[in-house]
């Protein structure tokens, strides 16, 4: 699989773009440099890598540098200064440093891209503006044509193949974009707020497809958008932007319980966290004792508990391993169930059991099919991790996780 | 905008200094005209035209007239070759033109005539605009071709295409190169001002001296008064390409010609075809003036009627001529919106 790299790049755009540099090391801002010299900064040492074969989220207000960023990748616009690389199983292509026809090479065969505002050729028709990057290729006229229906079809479009793209709607006509883009069989994909022009139901929808062809054809993706709900759905790792600069980077999680400046907190206010926290971001950790509580008989149970947790008026009794193996409310014995099992025929006497990933949004949904007891949170391995009532799922959307400030 | 105006509203002293202003200066305009040649006389300054003529200070048209005289002589065998260039694609478009034969029917004793181009006009001009256009073409043609005017019109056809075939050989590759570069935009820019503000009759005399009597000096001040709107309008074309698309191809590894062709051209399509339009618009009109120096067809005929008061055969010339207009405009007007 491949992956993108930058290291320290840096994009002026004006006359002299050197100039900027001294006043950058002292520190100055994007605003006083443009007021000094005139010089805008698109981009101020930004450095990143991703993960092979990861959707990378690049977020920012208008104007934070994203689409300058992006085209420096495929150098629709020159870096003033650093570098950026692409790697293909170990071998690495410096693209900074690439002649025009050796980066025009790797326009065709390795990166595509995809625009905010389609881009689509109005005089193909949706089939040939499919094959257009198989045209460029020097593909035969045939096989381009095959090729661009098999493509059309893995995105829905094949019955509109011979339509001009005018005639389409914004949802189809990013479609053939899509199409497009993954008909040149480049692995890596740069996509410049693909989906920022359509409505917000088509715009759902189109990230949920998204997210289904990814796991139909493997493609490492760099993805820009200006809405966190957007990036917190769709991104492995999120790269947050402000004035020219990357100012925080990390999972959706990290992200959400932890913005490191005010203008990420500002966003992750107003984004909905319950897709993205987990219930080990929420649960309460509960004391753990060999004593067994008083009134729970437990000789006659098999097997023998190791110890014992309590909290909101469950009991939990644990084996060796710190893993639960049954449940007291009230000393009435409660039923196991996940949050992931069926949950159609459960009775109140049931005690859910969420794993590590699972996210307050899947743990509220079960909870209204089930009961309102507390939850047990896992760890990773198995072994309890804390209990979880109504309290702790609040607490979770309304401080996103900062359950420390919440205390 | 808006704002400025209202300003200038709102300040109640804006408009009477205006007034004062202008008083002032008509005031003083009126003293100098009244007072000048008193004051003139006084001091010793004479008005230039009391100095009499023997040339003026700069004597700009002998420079212009040496200039013609040095290039006809030094480029005599360039300006030879281009004349017969044009008087070759002149003479084979004629030659096509007229080998399309135009049938005679006698009805009545009066022989009709029914020109064979009439009718293959009619498909073509119904796909290019309408049905009606279509009928329209042939029902010109048929006048044309009964008010005795056939030779006249076709000979006024073929310099009309060779000079915008000219025309816009030159015309859009320059179009294409100021559309991609701003330096090569910077410099033709003001070339094609000049060439449009010049009075047409200015280069004709300098057209004659350089490439003779016939038809060529007439396509060269053709060609000259049509190719303006051709590179412009490419330019146009080219430069209006929306920048996403050409980052598109781009993206997509075009290089300089398969973006050239795979997205600027058929983007700028409707644009050039404008150009095309109106290159060959101008190119009628001024071949009907370059008759003034003899290159014939309807334009010959009207300058025959003015020359012996024949005040009906001039008109008719000038209703052919109106009428080829009609249908080279309607044939080349809307082609490009259409798809192919
Ligand atoms: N060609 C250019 N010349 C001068 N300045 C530019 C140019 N392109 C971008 N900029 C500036 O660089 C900065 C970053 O622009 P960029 O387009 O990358 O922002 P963005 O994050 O993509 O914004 P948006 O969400 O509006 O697309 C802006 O201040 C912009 O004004
Ligand atoms: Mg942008």
């Amino acid at each position: 699989m491949a992956t993108i790299g930058v290291e320290h790049v840096y994009k002026v755009f004006g006359e002299d773009p050197e100039q900027a540099f001294p006043l950058m090391e002292q520190g100055k801002g994007k605003a006083e440099i443009q007021e000094e010299t005139g010089l805008v900064v698109g981009v101020q040492d930004v450095s990143f890598r991703m993960e092979s074969g990861a959707l990378f989220v690049i977020m920012g207000l208008s104007g934070s540098g994203k689409s300058t960023l992006l085209r420096c990748i495929n150098r629709l616009i020159d870096p003033t200064r650093g570098r950026v690389y692409l790697e293909f199983d170990g071998e690495r292509i410096d693209v900074t440093s690439l002649n025009k026809s050796e980066l025009r090479e790797v326009r065709e065969q390795k990166i595509s891209m995809i625009f905010q505002h389609f881009a689509l050729f109005p005089y193909r028709t949706v089939v040939d503006n499919v094959a257009f990057p198989l045209e460029i290729q020097g593909v035969d006229k045939a096989t381009r044509r095959e090729k661009g229906m098999e493509i059309l079809k893995l995105v829905g479009l094949d019955a509109w193949a011979e339509s001009y793209p005018p005639k389409l709607s914004g949802g189809m006509q990013q479609r053939v974009g899509l199409a497009r883009a993954l008909a040149s069989e480049a692995e890596l994909l740069l996509m410049d707020e693909p989906f920022s022009a359509l409505d917000p139901l088509i715009r759902m929808h189109m990230q949920a497809e998204l997210l289904n062809l990814r796991d139909r054809v493997r493609r490492t993706i760099l993805f820009i958008s200006h809405d966190l709900d957007e990036a917190l759905k769709l991104g492995d790792r999120i790269a947050i932007m402000e004035a020219g600069r990357i100012v925080q980077l990390g999972t959706p999680e990290e992200i959400i319980v932890n913005p490191k400046t005010e203008y990420v907190a500002n966003f992750v206010e107003h984004a909905d966290a319950t897709g993205v926290l987990t219930v080990t971001a929420v649960a309460k950790q509960v004391e753990v004792t060999k004593e067994p509580p008083k009134g729970l008989g437990i000789s006659r149970m098999d097997p023998q508990p190791a110890a014992f947790a309590e909290g909101d008026g469950l009991v939990i009794c644990l084996d060796a391993d710190g893993k639960p193996i049954a449940a007291y409310q009230d000393e009435v014995a409660m039923d196991f169930k996940y949050v992931t099992d069926d949950l159609t025929t459960v009775g109140d006497e049931t005690v859910l059991l969420a794993e590590h990933d699972t996210t307050l949004k899947e743990l509220m949904r079960a909870r209204l099919a089930t009961s309102k007891n507390p939850v047990i949170a896992l760890k990773e391995d198995g072994g309890l991790d804390g209990i979880i009532t109504g309290q702790e799922i609040l607490l979770g959307v309304l401080e996103k996780g900062r359950k420390e400030e919440a205390e | 905008m808006k704002r400025d105006r209202r300003n200038s509203r709102t300040f109640p002293w804006g408009r009477p200094a205006a007034a004062f202003v202008c008083l002032l200066i008509g005031a003083s305009l009126l003293a100098a005209v009244l007072c000048g040649p008193a004051w003139a006389q006084q001091h010793g300054v004479s008005l230039f035209e009391q100095i009499g003529t023997q040339g003026s200070l700069i004597p700009a048209e002998d420079w212009i007239d040496q200039a013609i005289d040095w290039i006809a002589l030094t480029f005599a065998d360039f300006f030879d070759v281009v004349r017969s260039v044009i008087n070759n694609i002149n003479r084979g478009l004629l030659a096509a033109l007229m080998r399309l034969p135009v049938w005679g029917i006698s009805i009545g004793g009066k022989a009709v005539a029914i020109p064979i181009l009439g009718l293959l006009m009619v498909p073509y001009l119904w796909w290019a605009s309408t049905k009606w256009t279509g009928i329209y073409g042939f029902v010109s043609l048929w006048l044309i071709a009964n008010l005795g005017l056939w030779e006249a019109t076709m000979e006024t056809l073929s310099l009309t295409l060779t000079a915008a075939l000219i025309a816009l050989a030159i015309g859009i590759p320059t179009g294409i190169l100021s559309g991609k570069s701003d330096i090569v935009e910077a410099v033709v820019r003001p070339i094609l001002d000049f060439m449009q503000t010049l009075p047409v009759f200015v280069y004709l005399i300098p057209a004659v001296i350089l490439f003779g009597l016939g038809a060529a000096p007439g396509v060269v001040a053709t060609v000259i008064f049509a190719i303006p709107p051709a590179v412009r309008l490419t330019s146009l074309g080219i430069r209006g390409v929306p920048k996403e698309l050409v980052e598109a191809g781009e993206a997509f590894g075009c290089n300089y010609w398969q973006l050239l062709f795979k997205v600027q051209l058929p983007m700028a399509r409707p644009s050039i075809m404008a150009g095309v339009n109106q290159t060959i618009m101008l190119s009628l009109s001024m071949v009907v003036i370059a008759a003034l120096i003899g290159s014939g067809g309807l334009g010959g005929e009207v300058v025959r009627s003015i020359q012996r008061m024949l005040v009906g055969k001039g008109f008719v010339a000038g209703l052919a001529v109106v009428f080829i207009a009609i249908i080279l405009d309607r044939a080349t007007r809307s082609v490009g919106e259409k798809k192919m």
